[in-house]
C-alpha cells in the first residue's frame, strides 16, 4: 500500500520541493558595512563627503545677507517684527550633522589603516564638527556639548546647556586640531578642506568670539570680557599663519575696474584667492539662481542697498565720500561718481550694460526689482539669458583670502596691536585693489564722523571704524553682515529706515545712466496721463503706497515705512523652540524670550 | 537527487493508471432545473456528476443531458449562483437513460454556499470564523480603471479609500480598521492562492471575493495574514461545452465634481490686493513669482472691468508682457469627457479530463488632461487548464499576462501635481500663450508644461505569473493533496523625462523654466516572487456524525526586488527619448536590491459532530528573514467554534420561517512580521552628493540608522463572535460579527527623545492597541409573478464599524504630538471657535488670542474668536500636553465610521436592473493648511478663489457683518500654518464628510431567443452602466464642486507625498458605459 502511496506523494510534492534551499538568512547587498566603509581609505572618503551638509549653502552665502542692516527688501524678515518670531513660530533645531560626525569619530579605528591616514579624516571630521557647533553657539549662545553618537538611555539626552565658553574651547581644540592633522596642504579644485582653509576658519571663529565677548561683557557675556584680547590674538594668529603659508594672493588680475566682480560672476573663481568655493557647472547639472533672484520682479527678496550704506564707499582719493558737502542731496547719477571702483562692481549705476542676445544694451536699475535704487550686481552674469530660473554657472566662493586679510585686520584693531604694515598688507591692499589711490600706507587717524553716527557711536578708534567700513564693503552679500552686528552689539541698526537714492524732484523723468534716454518718472499723486514709452512711472505718494519720497514730493526714496521693524536685545540669540523645551525643559530659554 | 528518484516511478504509475477506466459501460442522465418559488426554468446552471468530470449547463428551458455516465448509482448536483445547491441520487443503467428534474431554492444573499476558505473551500453553513464572499459578477460589469478600485463597499468591513480618480491609483485595502501603528499593515490579497495585485486582473476572470476576517480564518495565512486576508478566485471552466464569451464596452468618463473657480480677472486681483495688504500690513509687489503687481494695475483693471472690456495681452512701459485676462484655468486643464474601451472575451470548455480557458481584455482609456494626455491602457492574457492525468491525480496550470501603460504628465517648474502648482503659480489674469505663440510664465509653471507637451513619466508594468500544481487523491478521496508551484515577475519600466520649458515675458525673449532639470530617466525594478505550497486534507466521518477534517501543510515564499535606475542629463533636443542622446555628464546610476523570505507550516482541525456542533483549530509557526536569527520563528494558533442551534432536535421552529440559524466564536493570534527587511542589520546606504568636489558630483554615505532595541513580531490577537440565520425559506439572510483586534508588541519608537539625539529614535516592540468594530448584511431576496411573468428582486444591506484606542504607548509626557495612552485613534483635538468678533471692543474684552497669527495687525471685526476654555486670558495650546493642554480639546474625530452599502436589484423579462450605494455614515476632516480648493485666498492670497466662497452671506466682509458667516475676514496666509488663526484646527472647520454615494447603476436585458438564434448565439445581454453617478454630502453645504472623497485625500500620490494638500489630486471619475455580452 504504502509502495503506492508515496511515490505518487512524492510526484505531487516535487513542485514544492523546488524551492527546498529555504534559508531564512537574508544579508543586505545594496548598501555597505561597517568594515568596508572605516577599513579602507575609500571608506573614509565615502563617509567623510557626507559632512560638507554642514557648509552653508549656495544662496546661504549669495543670498545670506537678505536679513541685514544694509538691504531692504520686499518685506521685512519676521525675525525684526514685534511678536511674529517667538519660541511657538520656530521649528525645533536640528543635531543629525553632529551624530554623523561623532558616529564618524568613534568608528574610525582599527589596525588596517596607518595613523596619519586616519588622523586626517579625523581632522577633517572635527573641522566639521567646529563649524556645526559654533553655527550653534552663534544662534542660541550656550548649548549642550555632546561628543559621542548618543544611546537612547544616555543622560546626556536630557542635559542641560554648556556655556559658551566651554562650548567654543572644545570649538577651537577641534580646529586646532583639524589644523594639525589634516594633509592637505593645497588644493588646486578649491573644493576639500585645507589647512589653510582650517586656518582661515578659525580666524573667523575666534574673532567673532573674541569681539562677542568683548562687547556682550554686560550682557550675554557677562563675566567673559577678560577673555576677549585672548582669543582675538587666536584670530590674529591663524590669520597671520594663512598669510604665512603664502598660498594666497588678491585677486588683482582684472585691473581695478573688475578684479572685485570677477571673484563672483566668473565661470572659475579666480584661483589666486578662492580658499573653498562652490563649483557650478552646466554640464553637472549644478547651477545656482543669482541672476534670477537679483534681477526678478517676484523670485528673490528684491535685495536692494540702503543710501546708508552706499555713503560709507570712499572717493577714490581715500576721503570719505561724506565729507564732500551736500553729498545727500546729490542725484544718483552724479553721486556715484568718482568713489571706491568696489561700487561700479557692485551695483548698476553708470553705463552699465547687460548682453541681450549677443547685444551690450544700457541696464540702469531697474525699479521694476530695485526698490531703493541701489541694485546689486555681485552675483549676477551679465547676459540677460540667465535670468530667470536656476541656470547660473558662476563659481561662488565659500571663503576667500580677502576675508582672512580683514580677519587679521580687525583683531589687531581690537588688540590695539595694527602697525602701519599691517594696514599695507591689509585694508590697504584692499582699497588698493579697488582703485583708491590714498591712505594705504598709514594707520587712520581721523574718526569718521558718518560712520560713528550712523553706525558705531560707541566706537572712538578710527582703525577700528575703518577696519568695519572695509569689511562691511568688501564682503556685502557674502553672508557675514549679520552675525558682524551681532558680535559688534548693533542689532540696533536692522531697524535702520530704509533709504533709497536722492530724487530732486517728484513728477519729473530721470535718465539714470545718463544716455539720454529717461528711465524712470517718481510721481506723487496720479500717473502721467500721456507717458514715455520705456519709462516706468513709479507711484510715490507714500500712505498706502509702500514707496514715499522723504520730503514728500523729493528727497531720499524710502521703502516700507509703514512697517514697525524694531530691535530687541533678545534676538543676539534665537529662543529655544517651544517643542524642544517641551521635551526637555533643563534646557531653559534664552534671555528675554 | 532523492526526489528526481521518487519522481520517476511516480510519473510512470500515474501514466500507467491513468487509462484504466477508459471503456466502462456508460449511460445518460437528462432533466429539468427550476425555481422552486417562482415556478420557472433556470437556465445556465451548472449540472454534475458528483466525483466524475460529467458537466452540462442548463439551457433557456432549464433543460440539460448528461452524457457519458458511468453504470451504477451516480449523485447528481445542480448549481446555479443565487440558489441553494440542489443534490440527488440516480440510478442509470449501462447505455441506459436516466431523468431528474431539480426545484431549486433561492440562495441567501445571492450567495455560493460554497466558499472559498484559505487552503480550501467550506460550506457556508458549517463555517466557525468570520468570512464573507461576494461573486465576481457584480465587478465585471462595472467600469473601473482597475479591480481595486471597485472594491470599495462590496463586502463589510473591507475599508477602501480611493484618495483619487488616477487609473493607476491602487487604495490600500484595509481590514476591519486600525491595524498597526508600529509596521502598519494591509489586508494580504492573495490570486488564487498566492499574492497577487488585484489591479492586475481583468475583472471578467472573477470568480468570486473573499475575505477572512478574523485570526481563526486568516490563520493558516501566517505573518503576512494579520489583519485579514482577501482571497481572489478566477473562473475554471466548468461544462462540457464549447463557451465562448465576448463584452465590449464603450464609455465616456468625466470628473465627479471640477472645482469653480473665479474667471474674472479684476475680482482676483482686488481680492488678492486685499488679502495680501491685510495679512502683510503693506501692498504686494507681484502675484508670487510669475507676474508683478501694483496699484496702477489694479485700477486699470477696475477701469477695464467697468467698461466692459474684453481679456487682452499687451505690452508695458518696461517691454514686458502685461495680462488683463480672465482664464479659466480648470477648462484648460481637463477635457470636458474623455472616452474609454474595454473588449473582452473567453473561450472554455471542461471535458471528463481537461478543462481549458483562455481569457483576455484590452481596456484603454484616454486621459482626461488636455494637453500632454495621461492615457491609460491595461491588457490581460490568462489560460489555465488542468488534466486528469490518472483517476487520482489532476495536474493544472495556469499562465496570466498583464501590462498596464500609463503617462503621467510632469511639471517641471515645481515639481508635483499640477493641481498645487496651477494654485500657487498661476492667475485667471494671465493667459496660456502670449499674442506671439509662446507660453505665459504663469502657464508654464502648470497647464503650459502640459501643453508644452514634452514632460512625463511612462508607467510601464508588465506581470508574468504562472502556477503549475497537482492534486492526488488517495484513500477513496478520504486525503487530498496538493502542491503548487508559482512564479511571478514584475517588471516596472518607468521613463522619465524633464526638459526646460520655453515662455516668454516680453516679446522676443525667451526663458526657460526648470533650466536645472534637462534630463532623461529609466527606472527599471524587478519583482520577483515565487511562492509553494504543498497541504495534504484528510476527511472522514465516523458514526454517520463524527466528521473530521485534518489538514496540514507547508508554504514558502520568496521575494526579490532589484532596480536599475539611470539618470543622465543634458538632451540633445528635447524630444529626445533614449539615454544615448543624454549628452551631459550629471548621471546618476542607482541599484537597489532586496530579498525577503518566509517559511511557514500550518494545520487546520476540524471537528463536527452531528452537523450541529462545530469545532477548528488552526495552527501555524512561521519563520521570517526579516527577524534576527533568536526571534525568526514564532508560533501563532486559533480555535473557533459554531452551534447550529437550528440543527438541534429541540429546535422545532418551521423552516419555512427559520431555515438555519447559527452562532459562532473564534480566538486567535497572528504574528505581524510587516517589517522592513534588513531592519536589524546595520546598513550604511550610498548616495550621491549635490556638491561638486574635485571636478566631481562624489558618492558619500552616512551613519546607519540605529539599530532597534530588540526585533520581534508583533501580534494581532483577534476575538470574534458572530451570528447567521437563513429565514423565510431563505429569502432572509444575516450575518453578523462583532470583534476585538488587540495589536501588541507593536513596532514603535521606544520614546521622542530630545532633538539633540540626532537621528530617528530607534524602534522596538513597544505598543499596544485595541482596534473594536462589528459588521453585518442582511440580504432579502424574492420573487412574483408580474403580468404573468416571473419576477424577481432583492436588497442587501451592510453596516460596519470600527474604532481604534491605544492601549500601551511610551509617551510618559502626555505630548498631544505624539501617541498616548487611551487616544482613540483619529481624535482630533483643536480650538473651540465662537465665532467671529463683532468689533473691536469685542477683541479688547477677549481673551489675547496672538500665540494664532493674525497676520500684521492683530485681530478685528470679523476674525475668528477662540473660546477661552481655562480661563487663563490667552488663547494656546498650554505645552499641548494632557495634563496641560491649554485650550484645546477634542474636538472630533477622522475615522470613517459606519459604513454602509446598499445593493438593490430586480428583473423581470429579461430586463435587469441593479443599483449600489455606499457611503460612510459619520466621518469628520479639517482642512490641510494647502488645501487650496476649501481656503482659497485665505491659505496664499495668490491662490484661485472657489466661486463657492463669494455667494451672498458665505464670507465675513463690511457689507455682510455676520458674526456667524462661515468664512471671517479675508485675510491672506491666515489658513497657511496650523499657528494661525483659520488655519488653526477648530471646531468651525471640522466638516461632516459623511457620504452616500450611488456607486454604480445599471440596466440590462436579455435579448430574446429568437434574435440569438440569428446571431448563432446563446445569450446576448444589452447593458448600461454607469459609475459614481450621483453623492450626498454635508459637506456640500458650502463647498458643492469638489468630490467628498478626493477632497478629504492628500495630494496626488503618485506624484508627491500627498502632504502638499487636500484635494490637490485627480478627480473621482464619473463614468457611464452602454456594453454588450455575447456567449456563444
Amino acid at each position: 500500500m504504502m509502495t503506492r502511496i508515496l511515490p505518487r506523494v512524492a510526484a505531487i510534492g516535487c513542485l514544492a520541493i523546488l524551492a527546498a534551499s529555504c534559508d531564512l538568512e537574508q544579508t543586505p547587498v545594496s548598501a555597505t558595512n561597517a568594515e568596508a566603509v572605516f577599513g579602507t581609505e575609500a571608506g573614509l572618503q565615502l563617509y567623510t563627503n557626507s559632512f560638507t551638509e554642514n557648509l552653508p549653502s549656495v544662496d546661504g552665502v549669495m543670498a545670506g545677507d537678505d536679513m541685514s542692516d544694509y538691504l531692504a527688501v520686499r518685506s521685512p524678515s519676521n525675525f525684526v517684527r514685534p511678536g511674529v518670531y517667538t519660541p511657538t513660530s520656530i521649528g525645533s533645531w536640528s543635531w543629525t550633522a553632529l551624530r554623523n560626525i561623532n558616529f564618524f569619530l568613534a568608528s574610525n579605528k582599527g589596525d588596517g589603516l596607518a595613523p596619519e591616514v586616519r588622523n586626517h579624516y579625523n581632522g577633517i571630521a572635527r573641522f566639521y564638527r567646529a563649524m556645526f557647533y559654533f553655527n550653534k553657539v552663534k544662534q542660541y549662545g550656550d548649548v549642550p556639548w555632546i561628543d559621542h553618537a548618543l544611546d537612547v538611555n544616555d543622560s546626556a539626552l536630557f542635559a542641560g546647556r554648556n556655556k559658551r565658553d566651554v562650548v567654543m574651547s572644545h570649538v577651537l581644540e577641534d580646529l586646532d586640531s583639524a589644523v594639525a592633522y589634516i594633509r592637505t596642504e593645497t588644493d588646486a579644485s578649491h573644493t576639500t578642506i585645507t589647512k589653510d582653509v582650517a586656518l582661515a576658519y578659525k580666524s573667523r571663529v575666534a574673532l567673532f568670539e573674541g569681539t562677542f565677548r568683548k562687547y556682550h561683557a554686560n550682557g550675554l557675556a557677562t563675566g567673559l570680557g577678560g577673555t576677549a584680547n585672548a582669543l582675538l590674538q587666536q584670530a590674529a594668529d591663524a590669520a597671520q599663519k594663512v598669510m604665512d603659508r603664502a598660498h594666497f594672493t588678491l585677486y588683482t588680475g582684472g585691473g581695478p575696474d573688475n578684479s572685485y566682480r570677477q571673484l563672483f560672476n566668473s565661470e572659475t573663481a579666480p584661483a589666486s584667492e578662492t580658499m573653498l568655493v562652490y563649483s557650478e557647472d552646466v554640464n553637472q547639472g549644478v547651477r545656482h539662481d543669482g541672476n534670477w533672484i537679483y534681477t526678478s520682479a517676484t523670485t528673490g527678496v528684491g535685495a536692494s542697498f540702503l543710501k546708508q550704506f552706499i555713503n560709507t564707499y570712499l572717493k577714490i582719493d581715500g576721503t570719505p565720500f561724506t565729507d564732500t558737502p551736500g553729498y545727500d542731496t546729490l542725484a544718483f547719477m552724479t553721486e556715484v561718481k568718482g568713489r571706491d571702483k568696489r561700487l561700479q562692481q557692485t551695483i548698476r549705476m553708470g553705463d552699465y550694460k547687460r548682453l541681450n542676445a549677443g547685444v551690450l544694451v544700457p541696464a540702469p536699475p531697474a525699479f521694476s526689482q530695485t526698490l531703493t535704487g541701489y541694485m546689486p550686481i555681485k552675483w549676477t552674469v551679465d547676459d540677460f539669458s540667465y535670468d530667470a530660473g536656476a541656470t547660473n554657472t558662476n563659481d561662488v566662493p565659500i571663503f576667500r583670502y580677502a576675508e582672512v586679510l580683514l580677519n587679521l585686520a580687525e583683531a589687531k584693531a581690537e588688540l590695539g596691536t595694527m602697525t602701519a604694515a599691517d594696514w599695507t598688507k591689509t585694508v590697504g591692499a584692499l582699497r588698493a585693489r579697488a582703485g583708491i589711490t590714498g591712505g594705504l600706507t598709514a594707520l587712520p587717524t581721523q574718526v569718521d564722523a558718518y560712520l560713528k553716527t550712523t553706525y558705531f557711536p560707541d566706537i572712538s578708534n578710527p582703525v577700528i571704524l575703518e577696519v568695519r567700513r572695509e569689511r562691511g564693503i568688501e564682503l556685502q552679500l557674502e553672508g557675514l553682515r549679520f552675525q558682524d552686528l551681532v558680535r559688534w552689539k548693533h542689532g540696533e541698526l536692522m531697524a535702520m529706515p530704509w533709504r533709497g537714492f536722492y530724487v530732486p524732484s517728484a513728477n519729473q523723468s530721470l535718465d539714470l545712466n545718463q544716455d539720454g534716454t529717461p528711465d524712470v518718472y517718481f510721481y506723487v499723486g496720479t500717473a502721467p496721463a500721456s507717458q514715455t514709452a520705456g519709462v516706468l512711472y513709479i507711484n510715490v505718494s507714500g500712505g498706502t503706497q509702500q514707496r514715499s519720497l522723504q520730503g514728500g514730493d523729493h528727497g531720499d526714496l524710502e521703502w516700507l515705512m509703514n512697517i514697525q521693524r524694531a530691535w530687541d536685545d533678545k534676538l543676539y540669540l534665537n529662543p529655544i523652540s517651544a517643542t524642544d523645551l517641551a521635551v526637555n525643559p533643563k534646557l531653559g530659554q534664552n534671555p528675554g524670550w | 537527487m532523492r526526489t528526481l528518484r521518487l519522481l520517476i516511478p511516480g510519473l510512470t504509475l500515474l501514466l500507467a493508471l491513468s487509462a484504466r477506466n477508459a471503456h466502462a459501460q456508460q449511460g445518460r442522465i437528462s432533466g429539468t432545473v427550476t425555481d422552486h418559488q417562482a415556478s420557472m426554468p433556470i437556465p445556465s446552471a451548472q449540472v454534475r456528476v458528483q466525483g466524475l468530470n460529467v458537466t452540462a449547463i442548463t439551457d433557456e428551458q432549464g433543460r440539460f443531458v448528461l452524457n457519458n455516465v458511468p453504470a451504477g448509482t451516480a449523485t447528481v448536483v445542480a448549481q446555479r449562483l443565487g440558489y441553494v445547491m440542489g443534490q440527488s441520487q440516480v440510478t442509470v443503467a449501462g447505455g441506459g437513460a436516466a431523468t431528474v428534474s431539480f426545484q431549486l431554492t433561492r440562495a441567501p444573499l445571492a450567495l455560493d454556499q460554497v466558499v472559498t476558505i484559505g487552503y480550501g473551500t467550506a460550506d457556508r453553513r458549517n463555517l466557525t470564523s468570520a468570512v464573507e464572499q461576494v461573486n465576481g459578477e457584480e465587478l465585471a460589469t462595472r467600469p473601473v480603471a482597475n479591480l481595486t478600485q471597485g472594491l470599495e463597499g462590496m463586502l463589510p468591513n473591507v475599508n477602501i479609500r480611493p484618495m483619487d480618480g488616477k487609473p493607476i491609483q491602487s487604495p490600500v485595502i484595509n481590514i476591519r480598521g486600525m491595524t498597526s501603528i508600529g509596521t502598519g499593515g494591509s489586508a494580504l490579497v492573495l490570486v488564487d492562492g498566492v499574492e497577487g495585485d488585484p489591479a492586475s486582473i481583468n475583472p471578467n476572470d472573477v470568480e468570486s471575493i473573499t475575505v477572512l476576517k478574523d485570526a481563526s480564518s486568516a490563520a493558516v495565512y501566517g505573518a503576512r495574514g494579520a489583519f485579514g486576508v482577501l482571497l481572489i478566485t478566477t473562473k475554471r471552466p466548468k461544462a462540457n461545452q464549447l463557451l465562448i464569451n465576448y463584452g465590449m464596452t464603450y464609455g465616456l468618463k468625466q470628473p465627479t465634481a471640477v472645482p469653480d473657480f473665479v474667471t474674472d480677472g479684476y475680482t482676483y486681483a482686488k481680492m488678492f490686493a486685499q488679502a495680501f495688504q491685510d495679512w502683510q500690513g503693506f501692498a504686494a509687489q507681484n502675484f508670487n513669482k510669475t507676474m508683478v503687481f501694483n496699484q496702477a494695475f489694479l485700477d486699470s483693471l477696475k477701469a477695464r472691468s467697468a467698461a466692459g472690456m474684453p481679456s487682452s495681452v499687451q505690452v508695458g512701459a518696461d517691454g514686458n508682457y502685461v495680462y488683463y485676462g480672465n482664464t479659466d484655468w480648470m477648462k484648460l486643464l481637463y477635457k470636458d469627457r474623455v472616452p474609454s474601451v474595454d473588449q473582452n472575451f473567453s473561450v472554455a470548455r471542461a471535458t471528463d479530463n481537461a478543462q481549458f480557458m483562455v481569457s483576455g481584455r484590452y481596456l484603454g482609456q484616454d486621459g482626461l488632461f488636455r494637453y500632454n494626455s495621461d492615457d491609460f491602457t491595461q491588457k490581460n492574457l490568462r489560460a489555465n487548464g488542468a488534466i486528469q492525468m490518472a483517476s487520482w491525480l489532476n495536474v493544472r496550470s495556469s499562465f496570466d499576462y498583464s501590462n498596464r501603460k500609463y503617462h503621467n504628465p510632469l511639471n517641471v517648474g515645481e515639481g508635483g501635481g499640477v493641481w498645487r502648482n496651477l494654485e500657487d503659480n498661476t492667475q485667471p489674469l494671465s493667459a496660456l500663450y502670449n499674442p506671439d505663440g509662446t507660453l505665459t510664465a504663469s502657464a508654464a509653471y502648470s497647464v503650459g508644461d502640459l501643453a508644452y507637451g514634452k514632460n512625463g513619466i511612462d508607467y510601464d508594468r508588465d506581470v508574468y505569473r504562472s502556477t503549475t500544481g497537482a492534486v492526488g487523491d488517495f484513500f477513496g478521496k478520504r486525503l487530498q493533496i496538493t502542491s503548487d508551484f508559482t512564479f511571478q515577475k514584475q517588471t516596472d519600466n518607468n521613463q522619465q523625462r524633464r526638459v526646460p520649458v520655453p515662455y516668454s515675458t516680453r516679446p522676443g525673449t525667451v526663458a526657460y523654466l526648470g533650466a536645472a532639470t534637462n534630463d532623461l530617466q529609466n527606472d527599471d525594478q524587478n519583482t520577483n516572487y515565487i511562492a509553494t505550497n504543498l497541504y495534504g486534507e484528510y476527511n472522514t466521518t465516523l458514526a454517520n456524525k463524527h466528521s473530521v477534517r485534518a489538514m496540514a501543510g507547508v508554504n514558502y515564499e520568496e521575494h526579490t526586488w532589484d532596480r536599475l535606475l539611470a539618470q543622465r542629463n543634458g538632451l540633445i533636443f528635447p524630444d529626445a527619448s533614449d539615454l544615448n542622446l543624454a549628452l551631459g555628464t550629471a548621471s546618476t546610476i542607482t541599484g537597489g536590491y532586496e530579498r525577503w523570505n518566509v517559511l511557514g507550516s500550518f494545520t487546520r482541525l476540524n471537528y463536527s459532530y452531528d452537523d450541529r456542533y462545530l469545532l477548528e483549530f488552526t495552527g501555524r509557526y512561521d519563520g521570517s528573514s526579516k527577524f534576527p536569527q533568536d526571534q525568526r520563528f514564532a508560533f501563532f494558533p486559533s480555535v473557533s467554534g459554531a452551534w447550529r442551534v437550528s440543527q438541534e432536535p429541540f429546535w422545532k421552529v418551521s423552516p419555512k420561517l427559520v431555515n438555519d440559524l447559527r452562532l459562532r466564536a473564534s480566538w486567535g493570534t497572528m504574528g505581524n512580521g510587516n517589517v522592513g527587511a534588513y531592519q536589524f542589520q546595520q546598513t550604511f546606504g550610498i548616495s550621491q552628493s549635490g556638491m561638486i568636489v574635485n571636478g566631481t558630483k562624489p558618492n558619500q554615505t552616512r551613519a546607519p540608522a540605529v539599530l532597534p532595541n530588540g526585533l520581534t513580531w508583533e501580534t494581532a490577537a483577534t476575538t470574534n463572535v458572530g451570528l447567521d440565520f437563513d429565514m423565510l425559506d431563505n429569502r432572509l439572510t444575516f450575518s453578523g460579527d462583532v470583534y476585538t483586534r488587540k495589536t501588541t508588541n507593536m513596532y514603535t519608537a521606544a520614546l521622542t527623545p530630545p532633538a539633540v539625539f540626532g537621528a530617528a529614535p530607534p524602534r522596538g516592540n513597544y505598543a499596544d492597541l485595541a482596534t473594536k468594530g462589528w459588521e453585518l448584511s442582511l440580504g432579502w431576496q424574492d420573487g412574483f409573478q408580474l403580468a404573468r411573468k416571473p419576477a424577481t428582486y432583492g436588497i442587501r444591506v451592510s453596516l460596519s464599524d470600527n474604532h481604534a484606542n491605544i492601549l500601551k504607548y511610551n509617551n510618559p509626557n502626555g505630548l498631544l504630538s505624539d501617541y498616548r495612552v487611551g487616544q482613540q485613534i483619529g481624535e482630533t483635538w483643536g480650538f473651540v471657535t465662537e465665532g467671529l468678533f463683532k468689533d473691536s471692543a469685542d477683541v479688547a474684552s477677549h481673551a489675547n488670542q496672538s500665540y494664532l497669527s493674525n497676520g500684521c495687525c492683530g485681530y478685528k471685526a470679523g476674525d475668528l474668536k477662540f473660546k477661552d476654555l481655562n480661563g487663563d486670558g490667552k488663547i494656546d495650546p498650554g505645552q499641548s500636553t494632557l495634563a496641560n493642554h491649554g485650550d484645546l480639546q477634542i474636538i472630533g474625530n477622522t475615522t470613517p465610521r459606519y459604513a454602509f452599502a446598499v445593493n438593490l436589484n430586480g428583473g423581470w423579462r429579461g430586463l435587469s436592473i441593479s443599483s449600489f450605494f455606499q457611503g460612510v455614515g459619520k466621518q469628520q476632516w479639517h482642512p490641510s493648511t494647502e488645501a487650496d480648493y476649501f481656503w482659497g485666498q485665505y491659505n496664499r492670497p495668490y491662490d484661485l478663489i472657489p466661486t463657492w466662497q463669494l455667494k451672498p452671506g458665505v464670507m465675513w466682509t463690511p457689507d455682510n457683518p455676520n458674526q456667524d458667516a462661515f468664512l471671517p475676514r479675508l485675510l491672506g496666509y491666515s489658513a497657511n500654518g496650523s499657528n494661525r488663526s483659520v488655519g488653526a484646527v477648530q471646531t468651525k472647520y471640522m466638516m461632516n464628510i459623511a457620504y452616500v454615494r450611488l456607486k454604480n447603476l445599471q440596466v440590462g436585458y436579455d435579448l430574446p431567443t429568437k434574435f440569438l438564434s440569428r446571431l448563432g448565439s446563446r445569450q446576448a445581454t444589452v447593458y448600461v452602466s454607469a459609475e459614481n453617478l450621483w453623492t450626498y454630502s454635508p459637506l456640500y453645504k458650502y463647498v458643492k464642486d469638489v468630490d467628498v472623497e478626493s477632497i478629504s485625500a492628500g495630494s496626488d500620490l503618485i506624484l508627491t507625498s500627498g502632504t502638499s494638500g487636500d484635494g490637490l489630486n485627480y478627480p473621482m471619475m464619473k463614468t457611464f458605459v452602454t456594453g454588450l455580452k455575447l456567449t456563444f
